[in-house]
């Protein structure tokens, strides 16, 4: 169905350790179920890095939520359609990095781990069609994915893009 | 005929204009010693049974865990559940279970 492409900007990210809140802003982004049903695909990941400090270790983890962002906003991510000519569907992915309640990352369900130094480095994974990563519902440990910073290092600023398609 | 490596993903970390990461950080993040330093490219596997990524060691001599069931690499910790359970647990079938369960009110929690 609908291909997105879910891109957040100029973020630098707080390192946080597992099942602690998130920051509004200092996350790359979540990814979450737009109703209890929603099936969600995602097919590629990339960071590039901005920093200014050639010091700038950035432990990225791709990780789904123990506890899941509640009334979401945009902050510095956007979501848009791939296929300029497509249709979104009648309900979309919760897509954003700042929230009244924000997400927390479990301590067991990381699903890709990208470390790289923001000074200049950049990541990028994407799985073979039909190897991507599933999340299901919009609740807890399976319905929502998050794009942040783990504990250690000096993370920077950075962007990137999250590929995923609406099931 | 489609080989076991048609299910590859591709992983690329480029520090080619940048100091990189220590291995002390990359290693403990499950990224093979000097991963951290110039280009690494390296293929990746995703867990049919819990979505996890998997880089691939080429160095590997152990046995990769596979589920004849669902025709895919898994995880190691997959693998040893698979090898007591002989259930696969592959993403459709759960996902089936989730809707199904939600479709009778309950809340589901189809992960490991």
């Amino acid at each position: 169905m609908a291909r997105y492409s879910l891109t957040f900007t100029s973020v630098t990210p707080t390192a946080f350790a597992d099942t602690t809140n998130l920051t509004s802003s200092n996350y790359g982004f979540l990814l979450q179920g737009g109703n209890t049903t929603m099936q969600i695909k995602i097919s590629e990941i990339f960071a590039g890095g901005e920093a200014a400090s050639s010091s700038s270790p950035s432990i990225m983890v791709l990780a789904r939520d123990s506890t899941v962002g509640a009334t979401v906003t945009a902050g510095a991510t956007r979501s848009a359609l791939l296929d300029a000519t497509g249709t979104a569907p009648g309900t979309t992915a919760v897509t954003g990095n700042s929230a009244t309640t924000n997400p927390q990352r479990s301590a067991t369900l990381h699903l890709l781990h990208l470390s790289f130094n923001a000074y200049g480095g950049l990541v990028r994974w994407f799985a073979r069609p039909g190897e991507e990563i599933n999340q299901i519902g919009n609740a807890v440990n399976a319905g929502e994915t998050s794009f942040s910073a783990y504990t250690g290092g000096t993370p920077g600023a950075m962007s990137g893009h999250c590929l995923y398609e609406l099931v | 005929m489609a080989s076991k490596r048609s299910h590859e993903g591709y992983l690329l970390i480029d520090h080619t204009d940048s100091p990189g990461v220590p291995d002390s950080l990359s290693v403990p993040a499950g990224l093979p010693a000097g991963a951290g330093r110039g280009k690494f490219e390296c293929p990746t596997l995703t867990c049919q049974h819990c979505d996890v990524v998997v880089l691939v060691n080429p160095k590997r001599n152990r046995e990769r865990a596979w589920c004849k069931h669902c025709d895919h690499y898994l995880c190691d910790a997959c693998g040893v559940e698979l090898h007591h359970t002989g259930e696969c647990r592959n993403a459709s079938k759960r996902i089936a279970e989730y809707l199904a369960a939600v479709e009778r009110g309950e809340h589901p929690l189809i992960l490991r």
